[in-house]
């Protein structure tokens, strides 16, 4: 599957996978992949962007509330959502279920 | 213990000695001695039957048991019936020499090999092992508390550390690192002040009841020759004689006969500095997932409940980083723990 370009992907509703878990420490998230049985390391900053990923309906919708807790522009939020993502995907830690129908 | 061939033939129907160790209820083969286990009394209570259409054996508690027994032509004959290749899920070298091999068949289970002591077939479910050993070898029955026994542990639920782990206070005190950190002979240190010997080399830990409970392991103590050489006169006394095994020097000290609540996993670190205790307030999740003795069990379940040790580990809040130079005295870093206990 091609990698989705930055609009699908802000678009996009990103979930973890049955196949992924993941655990909070205080100052890492541990995220396992079931199938391969590799852990990955996230730091505070990523793992909570990933627990806002998980929530949100689409992971553009996540930006607003990120940005608003972490006292950052959006636009630099966004860009680092888009590159967490990227990562995720390519670990098959993260999947696109669906496209936001607007 | 050596096994005649003729010892192997057929099945057997006689009293099973029982043991406990790694928190399981071990029902064994009466032809078979455990390194470092020894047996609890289950008089009148069951039969250990080798056939396995008979169906289960009684067991003196609640928990089901788990069947230790010498039978390599029932082994032989399951391993035969794996539907596909077996996968090697483990591999232990010295150099260009195989030490261990571990081979799982999903239907037929974990297959350990270890050339010069023969192989050991562990059901999937943790619940039975089939043992195989190779003529004339005296010592393979070692297979079993080093690594067999864990193995089936962790089939069975509990999460194994390589650790080793004494009684301190009523609480487990479990101390990790690479090998040659000195755990051993810290323990040696830590029994010779009055501690009860929970494990050498490894802990089984099991969540129960909002906390965690560390089982005692083998009564089995190895140390390399230039620990030995370092121990005390009231050491010495305390682990009774050595015998040689592997070019180490190994101890059959008492061990605790029941387990014991978690009290402390201290993480060895050689250093310059030193001996120092801190408690780790961010805990390295990845420390805590390394410390496992167990690489070859990597079911959803298995790696899910390794992953949650960590977070229960971490959750105590008592982690702690253990400082040792390069070549200290274990008594002189025994003595460094007893003064910090208070404040631990």
């Amino acid at each position: 599957m091609a990698s989705p370009s930055t609009t699908e992907l802000l678009a996009a509703r990103v979930r973890l996978p049955q196949h992924v878990v993941h655990r909070s420490f205080v100052a890492e998230t541990v995220v396992l992949n079931l199938r391969t049985g590799k852990y990955h390391g996230l730091n505070p900053t990523a793992g909570r962007m990933l627990e806002a990923l998980d929530a949100a309906p689409t992971a553009g919708a996540a930006v607003p509330e990120l940005a608003r807790e972490y006292g950052v522009e959006p636009a630099k939020i966004e860009n680092d959502l888009i590159a967490l993502c990227q990562g995720l995907l390519e670990r098959e830690l993260i999947e696109i279920v669906d496209a936001d129908p607007a | 213990m050596q096994i005649q061939p003729e010892a192997l033939a057929g099945p057997i129907r006689e009293r099973a000695k029982w043991s406990t160790a790694f928190g399981l209820l071990l029902a064994v083969d009466p032809r078979i001695d455990i390194p470092g286990i020894p047996n609890v009394d289950g008089a009148g209570v069951s039969e250990l039957d080798a056939s396995p259409s008979e169906g289960p054996i009684s067991a003196p508690t609640s928990q089901p048991p788990t069947r230790v027994r010498l039978d390599p032509a029932e082994l032989e004959r399951r391993w035969s019936c794996a539907d596909r290749a077996p996968e090697r899920v483990r591999e232990l070298r010295d150099g260009d020499t195989v030490l261990l091999t571990v081979e799982l068949a999903p239907r037929v289970g974990y297959l350990l090999h270890a050339p010069g002591f023969g192989r050991i077939l562990i059901a999937p479910d943790g619940a039975e092992l089939i043992c195989d050993p190779e003529p004339g070898s005296s010592e393979w029955s070692t297979l079993l508390p080093a690594q067999a026994l864990p193995l089936a542990a962790t089939l069975q639920g509990f999460e194994v550390l390589h650790a080793s782990g004494v009684v301190l206070q009523d609480r487990a005190a479990l101390f990790a690192g690479p090998s040659g950190a000195g755990k051993s002979s810290l323990a040696v240190a830590l029994l010779r002040r009055g501690s009860a010997m929970l494990s050498d080399d490894t802990v089984a830990l099991q969540p129960r009841e909002g906390m965690l409970i560390a089982h005692p392991g083998a009564a089995l103590l190895q140390l390399h020759s230039i620990e030995h050489e370092r121990l005390s006169a009231h050491e010495h006394a305390v682990l009774g004689p050595p015998e040689t095994f592997l070019g180490k020097q190994r101890y059959s000290p008492s061990v605790s006969a029941s387990p014991a609540p978690f009290g402390a996993l201290f993480l060895l670190e050689r250093s310059t500095h030193g001996p120092s205790v801190e408690r780790i307030e961010a805990v390295d999740p990845f420390a805590l997932l390394a410390s496992t003795f167990n690489l070859s069990v990597r079911t959803p379940e298995r790696l899910t409940r390794h992953l949650d040790l960590a977070v229960a580990l971490a959750a105590t809040e008592r982690v702690y980083r253990l400082r040792v130079q390069p070549g200290m005295n274990a008594t002189q870093l025994a003595d460094t723990l007893y003064e910090r206990l208070p404040e631990l």
